[in-house]
């Protein structure tokens, strides 16, 4: 950090943070309303979860590693077990290939939806955070008919899936679908002309295309920027090779590029509408055929003894790409295991995105990167010998004050 | 567009509320009263939403038909299974159940199943409701 | 542009092999298929020696003006750490992009690597977390504060090595009970 100077104050906010899902500790340089310099530390969630990996078989390591995180409880069960799959050489049948497209899919729906209402209610917009996660509901209804459970869902199985999907459900899937298709004309309505969004939301937090570049963003964080980077695209696993479709960049709907907190809830709502279409094409085009590829479990846990090797998966979740590594030893216990939630890779370009805002924009740039769980905050602004503490309910007030002053 | 939520707002005014008001339509000042008050007959409790089958609630030991292979235990994730050695068969503590079945599907006998039972709340991590065998 | 030009996985292992002939120790190509179209999508492992690893990078920008670089991987295993840098090329293309893994072994007696923040700023929290929980030492990284692991933690101990330098005495079975 530079040395301080007579007009400008340090302000630090966190570990556990108003607008963001992980702790983090932030070093905010202000002057005046501005922001001239930011710096990142992390680590106060750390759970030793890679650790306690390496003493667990890996039957046992797919239930620790769905609750890595709430909201991306399906992606890091599945690029788990990718990894794994690659070592052992099991291939898995197509019909359980679809299903957890299927799946995989639901998740990106919710998450999405999510996050448009937490990005509403840091703008001040409440009715709209409870009009989305009504709309949340019924598809979590969906999630627990399928899967017996709302969010853990438990259906990952190294080789195919746990539960079927049979024709007698498809009709309580197509309902729900279509309730969706319905609901969101409405939704991009509210998001996408109303005028307090697009005044709290155009030219702020701009990430430029080489920045994202270089730091290495991923997921719509990347893609808002231009950039177009998709696992689903580039590198397809599951069924994602026969689907139709492609990089959802805000230029579909615009025909421009910026960058902005604007361009972000564009690449997200359009990636609702595409989830839809793909389950839709999966349902239409299922084959048949098995849902596991070794049934009999405990003949799986002895072939997995014995394999020796390395490998890797990748996969898209919600908020980008998501890695595992995993070595294994023909012992029975893991060797090592990494994980790369996405979010990581998308804490860097924060401080290019927030250079140059006001302190009301925090929470709304930093939710729109959608970092992955929810906590409260106390900020401290040190103003010579006086400290004083702002905590979560006074930043959210300052943005909504704001939401107000733009509105007058 | 300045108002576009405003026939939403307006129009909820006049529907029915989303949420079930479950267990109670307010929240009474003490629990535990509430529920004597709902076995006595004096108070009427809204039922929960109906859970889909194939739902992960509490789970539902067979005790005749476990042969003791230990299979089970070798699967669990979180260790909340126990063998019993003289008896050779097995005791489960809900307290460290993440509820994930996945002892059910390797079970060669299929002694493991689970209920739609989801209200399981206690004050003691080892009290008898929160142990099955 | 560079990227436009589609290099095989052959070609490119083959470009490897003739800059770096004696230090790459082993190398591999995996393919796996996909989906009923049996698409088909690769990995190249290549493990090279740790004094030409930087160059070895740099010369992965021939391929692609902008490779994304995933995470750094390590373990320990006997007298050596290894150290796995996870990249990828050609993204933006569909069905076309390559993983490419690069493995570097370091003794355990002189654990000190190369920074390649100046090639990918984003690399920044992945070599401080290396340092903190191997003991890698790495050389000019921009600073040196821990990332993950708290300040009061002992300096001396590494919580992902099996030797003795392990956290064995910091770990507690809560769910031990007393009989």
């Amino acid at each position: 950090m530079s040395p301080v100077t007579k007009t400008t104050f340090q302000l630090p906010i966190g570990p556990i943070h108003p607008a963001l899902k992980e702790p983090v500790a932030f070093q905010f340089e202000i002057d005046g309303e501005r922001i001239v310099d930011v710096s990142v530390a992390l680590g106060h969630v750390h759970r030793a979860i890679e650790w306690a990996g390496t003493k667990r078989n890996p039957i046992q390591v797919l239930y620790l590693a769905e609750r890595i995180c709430g909201i991306c409880s399906y992606c890091h069960p599945m690029a788990f077990s990718l990894a794994v799959e690659r070592i052992a050489d099991i291939e898995v049948p197509e019909h359980a290939q679809y299903l957890r497209v299927i799946h995989g899919e639901l998740e990106r729906i919710c998450s999405h939806i999510l996050w448009a209402g937490v990005a509403a209610h840091e703008i001040g917009f409440d009715s709209v955070l409870f009009l989305t996660w009504e709309i949340r509901e019924k598809v979590l209804d969906l999630t627990e008919y399928l899967c017996g459970n709302r969010i853990t869902k438990g259906i990952t199985m190294i080789g195919g899936v746990r539960r079927d999907i049979t024709p007698e459900m498809y009709p309580k899937i197509h309902e729900t679908l279509q309730y969706l298709k319905d609901r969101f004309e409405k939704l991009r309505h509210v998001f996408l002309d109303d005028k307090t969004f697009i005044m709290r939301s155009k030219g702020c937090g701009i990430l430029t295309k080489e920045e994202a570049l270089k730091l290495a963003a991923v997921g719509p964080t990347a893609r808002a920027s231009g950039v177009k980077k998709d696992v689903r695209l580039d590198q397809s696993y599951f069924a994602y090779g026969d689907l139709d479709f492609d990089y959802v960049t805000p230029d579909v709907l615009t025909g421009e590029v910026n960058g902005d907190v604007y361009d972000r809830i564009i690449v997200r709502l359009l990636e609702i509408k595409q989830s839809i279409s793909l389950i839709e094409q999966c349902l239409e085009h299922m084959p048949s055929g098995a849902i596991v590829s070794e049934p009999k479990i405990a003949k799986l846990l002895a072939k997995l003894k014995t394999v020796n090797g390395e490998g890797i998966g990748r996969m898209e979740a919600p908020r980008g790409e998501v890695f595992h590594y995993v070595k294994m030893n023909a012992n029975e216990h893991i060797y090592s295991w990494k994980v790369r939630a996405p979010t990581y890779s998308n804490i860097m370009p924060w401080i290019p995105m927030l250079k140059g805002q006001q302190i009301a924009d925090i929470p709304i740039v930093a939710a729109s990167t959608d970092p992955c769980m929810s906590c409260t905050n106390r900020v401290t602004v040190i103003e010579n010998k006086n400290s004083f503490a702002l905590d979560k309910e006074e930043l959210h007030q300052q943005s909504i004050q704001k939401s107000r002053r733009l509105n007058a | 567009m300045r108002f576009s939520m405003l026939p939403q707002v307006l129009g909820r005014m006049f529907k029915k509320p989303v949420t079930n008001k479950f267990p109670a339509k307010y929240t009474p000042s003490s629990t535990t009263k509430f529920m004597e008050n709902v076995s006595n007959g004096t108070a009427k409790m809204n039922p929960p939403i109906v859970t889909p089958d194939h739902f992960r609630g509490k789970i539902c030991y067979d005790k005749e038909k476990c042969i003791g292979c230990k299979l089970c235990i070798k699967v669990c994730p979180t260790e909340a299974i126990e063998f019993k050695e003289d008896e050779k068969k097995i005791r489960i503590f809900l307290a460290r159940c993440c509820f994930c079945s996945q002892c059910n599907d390797i079970c060669p006998v299929s002694c493991l199943s689970m209920s739609n039972e989801f209200l399981l709340a206690d004050t003691d991590k080892y009290s008898k409701d929160l142990i099955v065998e | 542009m560079t990227r436009d030009q589609h290099k095989t996985p052959e070609e490119i292992l083959q470009s490897y092999q003739n800059a770096f002939s004696q230090n790459i120790s082993e190398s591999r190509i995996e393919r796996h298929i996909t989906g009923m179209k049996k698409t088909e999508f690769v990995h190249i492992w290549i493990h090279i020696n740790r004094s030409v690893f930087k160059e070895g990078l740099k010369h992965l920008f021939q391929f692609d003006e902008c490779p994304h670089f995933a995470v750094t991987s390590g373990y320990d295993i006997n007298d050596n750490i290894d150290l796995i840098y996870h990249f990828s090329i050609y993204h933006g293309f569909p069905h076309k992009e390559l993983s490419i893994n690069f493995k570097v072994t370091l003794p355990k007696s002189d654990p000190t690597i190369e920074t390649i923040t100046d090639l990918f700023p984003g690399a920044l929290i992945s070599e401080q977390e290396k340092q903190e929980m191997l003991g890698v030492k790495v050389k000019d990284i921009p600073t040196n504060k821990r990332i993950f692991i708290s300040d009061d933690f002992p300096t001396n101990v590494f919580p992902w090595r099996r030797d003795e330098t392990g956290p064995q005495k910091f770990v507690k079975n809560l769910h031990e009970v007393e009989q």
